[in-house]
């Protein structure tokens, strides 16, 4: 118990987080390059290299860069486990999974199997890094609470997703070819979706939708074992669906398998809403937007699942399920997320410095979260996001009309949450400094 | 009976629902409420620090032992709020709404996770340990609120 004691003081240094918060608008302005310099082209097929270089950009370079950074922050103060050598380990995994996923996009577009083979090991150490650090922390941890088991199970999940990763991979790499190749190409992505994006942003909501709106908590009927179940039903899924994929069982097994998980996340999306709509705080948020946009965005990808098992003839794309449940869920609740953490972030180490120096009187003004980051700055790049959204679906359905606009918009979008982010942190450099001389 | 986080969570929330209501009385610029708002909220909360800094702390740092730790950092972080609110009542008293709604906002957030980390560390922690003060702390919390 005394080690927990300790922890209470454990928030990591601001370099620990930042350096992935701030790296992953960046991919984002990557990825919108590729959308629209290759256009229409990506939407033809989720296997063309160009369109696997674009989704691990999104996937790898802005969704886990903000998970690694989030995880390192969260853990320490939410389950209240320390980090061992937290600037040393968070430098480190930043470089590895930066130079992997730049690698990793560069050895899909110009099919050079070096790139692949650097992407194999960078990933490789990335993520063995994540998940070892993690795991240091997490399996001392005794209790049942919600979150510690939903990221317990996100970085089970993280594993076999890279694993399963990196076989793939080692056809581009050394031309090795795994048996049934789009079949764990499938299982990489569910496990990747699902289990570790999904399971993880559900356990973070646990804890920040009450926090951040005033909102009842999550009901404890359900938070115990429901990010655990949607887990069990990944897991028995899995073999299910290779059975099925090598016809030995019906296909619809797995499939009312997914149907859980489907159950699952609707479920969730429909709790978060009924929450938020409940919440005391009646003040325009420009968080709680991107997290409402986020909810009916996943509960539109399920129906949408649901409409392509049940109609016989295939007329939608497997691309619109993907853009809703990548850029109008997972994207819009990351950011949305952005818009708290990093610049409660900013004013809590700004304090911070001042408590250090509680015998000098307090000289420096130290900016509000709003002043850090303004709301009509927000709330602009939240608009402009909306119209990338729309363009993005739209550009599924007429790729050769849209594509191109929804990379501009795209664009313009992570351009201006790159400029709200990094505002910030000058904001922060320029108060910082201040502080320091009235410390000397 | 009631444990301490039971009663000592619930407090929290009587203070959010007070927060919430004052923030909002601000941003509808209703000044004379909000002047009344604000007080009741900040009255709340120095009384719920209070009964945790002279009674739980001590109770629970005599059975630990232990002077600084967890009590210590909570101290620091109700040392902290503190500030704030004195920073909060300046702006009321300017009536400067969107100063007023900046801080807030900053303040909901270290107030929230200030709260999780007694509501998931400390409050059980103190559960396990204390037994025969428990009745007569939970009292003192759900004693006479203004």
């Amino acid at each position: 118990m005394n080690t927990a004691f300790l922890a209470l003081d454990q928030t990591p240094p601001l370099s620990v987080p930042l350096r992935f918060f701030l790296t992953a608008p960046l991919f984002g302005l990557l990825a919108s390059l590729l959308l629209f310099y290759d256009g229409p082209q990506l939407f033809i097929s989720r296997w063309s290299p160009n369109t696997l270089a674009l989704t691990h950009l999104v996937m790898l370079g802005f969704v886990t860069m903000v998970m690694f950074g989030a995880l390192q922050q969260l853990l320490p103060i939410l389950v209240i486990a320390p980090l061992p050598r937290p600037t040393l380990v968070s430098a480190t995994l930043h470089i590895l999974l930066t130079l992997g996923t730049l690698s990793l996009a560069a050895g899909f577009l110009i099919s050079a199997p070096w790139m692949m083979r650097s992407a194999i090991v960078l990933l490789g150490l990335a993520f063995l890094g994540l998940i070892s650090v993690l795991a240091y922390c997490l399996i001392p941890l005794k209790g049942k609470n919600p979150i510690v088991t939903a990221m317990r199970v996100a970085i089970s999940a993280l594993a076999v997703t890279a694993v399963l990763g990196i076989g793939l991979g080692m056809l581009f790499a050394y031309h090795i070819v795994l048996p049934f190749p789009t079949v764990l190409t499938d299982l990489h992505l569910t496990w990747g979706l699902i289990g570790w994006v999904g399971l993880l942003i559900m356990g973070i909501a646990y804890q920040v939708v009450p926090m951040f709106q005033i909102t009842p908590h999550y009901p404890t009927a359900l938070t115990p074992w429901f990010i655990p179940l949607i887990f069990l039903c990944l897991v028995f899924w899995t073999p299910l669906y290779i059975l099925a994929e090598l016809n030995k069982i019906p296909s619809i097994i797995p499939q009312i398998l997914v149907g859980f998980m489907g159950l699952g996340l609707s479920v969730f999306a429909i709790v978060t809403l009924k929450l938020q709509a409940q919440r005391l705080r009646s003040i325009p948020d420009i968080t709680l937007n991107y997290w409402r946009m986020g909810m009916v965005c996943l509960l539109l990808s399920v129906v949408l699942w649901l409409i392509s098992v049940l109609s016989p003839v295939k007329t939608l794309s497997p691309m619109l399920l993907v853009v809703l449940f990548i850029a109008g869920f997972v994207l819009s609740v990351i950011q949305g997320m952005l818009y708290k953490i990093v610049p409660f972030l900013v004013w809590l180490h700004l304090q911070n410095q001042q408590l250090d120096v509680l015998t000098v009187i307090k000289v420096v003004k130290i900016p509000n979260m709003k002043q850090i980051i303004p709301d009509k700055l927000a709330r602009r790049q939240f608009w402009v996001y909306v119209f990338a959204l729309g363009l993005l679906i739209g550009a599924v359905l007429w790729p050769s009309a849209l594509s191109q606009a929804a990379g501009i918009v795209l664009f313009c979008s992570f351009l201006l949450l790159t400029y709200n982010l990094y505002n910030a942190i000058w904001l922060y450099g320029t108060v910082s400094r201040r502080n320091a001389v009235n410390k000397t | 009976m009631d444990t301490i986080t039971q009663t000592f969570s619930r407090d929290h929330s009587r203070c959010d629902k007070l927060f919430a209501r004052a923030e909002e009385s601000v941003a509808k610029n209703k000044w004379a409420d909000a002047s009344t708002d604000v007080t009741k909220f900040i009255t709340a909360m120095e009384r719920h620090f209070s009964i945790e800094e002279d009674i739980l702390f001590p109770a629970f740092q005599e059975r630990t032992g232990q002077r600084g730790g967890p009590t210590r950092m909570m101290r620091m972080e109700h040392q902290q709020m503190r500030q704030v609110f004195a920073e909060l009542q300046e702006y009321l008293t300017q009536q400067d709404r969107d100063q007023y709604l900046g801080l807030s906002e900053t303040l909901l957030m270290l107030m929230r996770q200030h709260n999780a980390k007694e509501e998931q560390m400390l409050y059980p922690m103190t559960d396990k340990m204390l037994n025969d003060e428990t009745p007569s702390i939970c009292k003192q919390m759900d004693g006479d609120k203004q």
